[in-house]
C-alpha cells in the first residue's frame, strides 16, 4: 500500500480524533491510580496474647474498629482463658460482639480470614508466632522487645522480608505526640546542642511478681512450655521466657535513645541482680548499665525495685541545654548556663491528634518546682493511651498504603541488640562489644 | 472518512470537546471515588464506604420528600450502585466521546437531579462546603455546560462516535448502490 504524505497525515489526524479522550483518560487514569485513594476496607485483625499488653492493644483497636474505621476484630487467641474472657469482656464495653476465640495462634490463622496478627505473648514465643505468622502471609505487629535473642530477632526480620510483610515492634514511645514533638522541636533542630550525656531511669517500688490463680485448678500450661501457671504468670522472672528489666523497661528507653543519638551503641557495662525479692526469681530487681555511643556520648541506664523517687524518665543533655521525658506524657526543657534556667515546652494538641511544641521562655512559674517535686503531680501533656491508639492505626496505614513504619525490624533489632548485650554483661561481670548488623 | 459538515470553527470544536473531556473526568472520577470505598488514602485515613443515604436524607427543597423517602429505602445499596455505575458511565462517554448524546442527556438529568436535592437558597456559606451561592451554584454551571453539549455534535467533532459513524456508513453506501 502506498499512501502519500498527505494521506498518512490525515489518517493519523482521524485517527486521534476518534480516539480523543483517551489520551486524557490514560494520563488522568493513571494519576488516581498513583495517586488517588486505595481500595480496601478496615484490616481484619487477630489478637494473639491477650494479656495485660495485649488488651491494652487490644483496646486501642477497639477504638478504631468503628464503621468506617481502620481496624476490625476478628479474632482472639491465648492459651489462658481467663485472659480470653477478660477481653471479650473488654470489648464489650466498646459494644463490639465477642470474636471467635482460640488457644493457639495456628488454630487462628487455620480459621480465620484475617489479614494481621497483633502479638503480645511472652518474650520467648516472639520469634517462632512471628516468624510463623509472616510466612502464613499475615502482617504482624509484635509487642516489644522484638524477641529472646538476636537470632530469633534476625529470623524476624528476615521473614518479614522474605514474605514481604509488614512486621512492626510495638515501641509505644514512637507513636506518642509528645516524643513526635519533642524530635520536630528539638532533637531535629539540635535545640541541645552536643548530647554526650543521657540518662534512662526506670524506677519502681514494688514487687515485679503477679499474684493469680489459674482458670481452673488442674489447668496445665505445660503443652506450651511452662511447667506450672506459676510460670506462666509470672515469665518475666524467670530467664528461659524473658530478658527481665532490660527488655522490659530498658528497650523502650534505649530504642528512642538510639534515634537521638543516631546510631545504636557499641559496648555496654551492666551490673544487677537480685537484691530485694529473693523469693526464687531469676530475673534481676536491680540493673545498671552504661551505653557507649560514638563520638563519646553516653547512655546511663537504671531500673530498680526498691525506690519509686526518680519515677522514670529520659534526660538528654546537651552543650546547650537539657530535655526530660518524664512518664510518656511530659517533656521539660532547660537551656545551659544563661542563668534563666527553665524552658517550658508547651504540646498543644493538633487536630490530627499530633501535637506541635513551642519552646517558650514566658513559663518561670515552672522555676522554682524541681522534677523531682514534680514526679508524681506533673502536669499530663498527653494521653498515654493515644500512643497505642497511634501505633494500631499507622499499622493498618502501613497495611494498606504502605505508611511508613515507626519501628520496623532494623530499628527495633538495634535496640534488642543492646538490651540483650546489656543482659549478658551482667552474667559476663565485663564490658561487653555490641556486635553491629 | 467524511468531514463533518459544521458552521464551527476548529478551535470552537477544540474548547468543546476540552469541555467534554472535563466535565467526562468528573464524572468518572466521582463514579470511580464512590465505587473504589471503602479505600484508604494516601495519607492513612480509612474512607469508609459510601451511601448517598446520608445527601439524600438532607435534601431541601420542593423534591425533598421523594429524596428522604430514596434516602430510608431498603434498597439504598442498589441506588448507590447505580449512581456510582452511572457517574462512571456517564463519564466513559464524554471522555471517550462515545454515545455522547446519551451521556450528555444522563448527565443532564444527574446534575439536574443533584442541583433540585439541595438548592442553595440561604446565600450562607454551608458546612463543608467550600464558596457560598444563592440559587446557582456549581451543579447548575455544570449542567449548563452538558447542555451547551447537547447540542453540538461534539463526538462527531472528535470520539468513537466518528468511529460508530464510520462503521455504519459503508453499509448504507453499499446498500445504496446496491438499489
Amino acid at each position: 500500500m502506498t499512501l502519500t504524505p498527505e494521506q498518512q497525515a490525515l489518517g493519523r489526524r482521524n485517527f486521534l480524533k476518534v480516539l480523543a479522550g483517551t489520551p486524557a483518560l490514560a494520563a488522568l487514569g493513571t494519576a488516581a491510580a498513583v495517586q488517588g485513594p486505595v481500595r480496601g476496607g478496615p484490616v481484619r485483625l487477630g489478637f494473639l496474647g491477650v494479656g495485660g499488653q495485649g488488651r491494652a492493644l487490644l483496646t486501642a483497636a477497639a477504638v478504631g474498629a468503628v464503621p468506617g474505621g481502620h481496624a476490625e476484630i476478628r479474632a482472639l487467641a491465648d492459651i489462658n482463658p481467663d485472659q480470653l474472657k477478660r477481653a471479650t469482656d473488654l470489648l464489650a464495653t466498646h459494644t463490639i460482639v465477642p470474636p471467635a476465640q482460640y488457644a493457639t495462634w495456628q488454630a487462628m490463622l487455620e480459621k480465620e480470614d484475617i489479614e494481621a496478627v497483633v502479638m503480645a505473648p511472652p518474650l520467648w514465643a516472639h520469634a517462632d508466632i512471628a516468624v510463623g505468622c509472616l510466612d502464613a502471609g499475615k502482617h504482624v505487629l509484635c509487642e516489644k522487645m522484638m524477641a529472646w535473642d538476636v537470632p530469633s530477632c534476625e529470623r524476624m526480620r528476615d521473614a518479614a522480608a522474605r514474605n514481604g510483610r509488614v512486621l512492626e515492634i510495638g515501641y509505644q514511645r514512637n507513636y506518642n505526640p509528645l516524643y513526635e514533638a519533642a524530635f520536630a522541636g528539638v532533637f531535629d533542630k539540635e535545640l541541645l546542642g552536643d548530647i554526650y550525656y543521657v540518662r534512662l531511669a526506670w524506677h519502681r517500688n514494688g514487687n515485679w511478681r503477679r499474684q493469680g490463680q489459674p482458670p481452673w485448678p488442674e489447668y496445665d500450661p505445660s503443652p506450651w512450655g511452662y511447667p506450672s501457671f506459676e510460670h506462666l504468670l509470672n515469665w518475666r522472672l524467670y530467664w528461659k521466657y524473658s530478658k527481665g528489666l532490660f527488655a522490659e523497661l530498658g528497650s523502650h528507653q534505649i530504642n528512642i535513645a538510639n534515634q537521638v543519638l543516631r546510631g545504636q551503641p557499641e559496648a555496654v557495662s551492666a551490673s544487677g541482680g537480685v537484691f530485694r525479692f529473693k523469693d526464687g526469681r531469676e530475673a534481676y530487681d536491680h540493673v545498671y548499665a552504661t551505653f557507649e555511643y560514638p563520638g563519646g556520648r553516653t547512655a546511663v541506664f537504671s531500673s530498680i525495685e526498691s525506690n519509686a523517687f526518680d519515677d522514670y524518665y529520659e534526660m538528654y543533655t546537651g552543650t546547650k541545654g537539657t530535655l526530660i521525658l518524664r512518664r510518656e506524657v511530659e517533656a521539660l526543657l532547660y537551656s545551659e548556663g544563661d542563668g534563666e534556667g527553665l524552658t517550658g515546652l508547651e504540646i498543644a494538641p493538633r487536630t490530627a491528634g499530633a501535637a506541635v511544641m513551642d519552646a517558650s521562655e514566658t513559663q518561670a512559674g515552672n522555676r522554682a518546682s524541681s522534677p523531682q517535686a514534680q514526679a508524681q503531680s506533673g502536669p499530663t501533656m498527653v494521653e498515654r493511651a493515644e500512643s497505642s491508639r497511634r501505633e494500631i492505626r499507622q499499622f493498618c496505614a502501613a497495611i494498606r498504603v504502605g505508611a511508613p513504619l515507626a519501628c520496623g525490624p532494623g530499628k527495633a533489632l538495634e535496640s534488642a541488640r543492646a538490651c540483650i548485650t546489656a543482659h549478658d554483661a551482667i552474667a559476663a561481670k565485663t564490658r561487653l562489644e555490641i556486635a553491629r548488623a | 472518512m467524511m468531514p463533518v459538515r459544521s458552521t464551527t470553527t476548529a478551535a470552537q470544536q477544540t474548547a468543546l470537546v476540552l469541555l467534554r473531556t472535563l466535565v467526562g473526568w468528573h464524572f468518572l472520577y466521582e463514579g470511580y471515588f464512590k465505587l473504589l470505598r471503602p479505600a484508604w488514602g494516601r495519607d492513612g485515613e480509612p474512607l469508609a464506604a459510601w451511601s448517598a443515604a446520608g445527601y439524600l436524607k438532607a435534601s431541601t427543597g420542593p423534591l425533598a420528600g421523594m429524596f428522604h423517602a430514596l434516602g430510608d429505602a431498603p434498597w439504598i445499596g442498589a441506588l448507590d450502585t447505580m449512581i456510582a455505575g452511572g457517574l462512571v458511565l456517564i463519564g466513559l462517554s464524554l471522555m471517550l466521546g462515545l454515545f455522547t448524546r446519551v451521556g450528555c442527556a444522563a448527565a443532564l438529568l444527574m446534575l439536574a437531579m443533584f442541583y433540585v436535592s439541595a438548592i442553595p437558597m440561604s446565600g450562607l456559606p454551608e458546612p463543608r462546603a467550600e464558596g457560598v451561592y444563592l440559587i446557582v451554584n456549581k451543579n447548575l454551571i455544570e449542567a449548563a455546560g452538558v447542555f451547551v453539549l447537547l447540542l453540538f455534535p461534539t463526538g462527531q467533532f472528535a470520539g468513537l462516535d466518528r468511529w460508530v459513524r464510520d462503521m455504519r456508513r459503508p453499509q448504507a453506501s453499499m446498500s445504496e448502490v446496491q438499489a
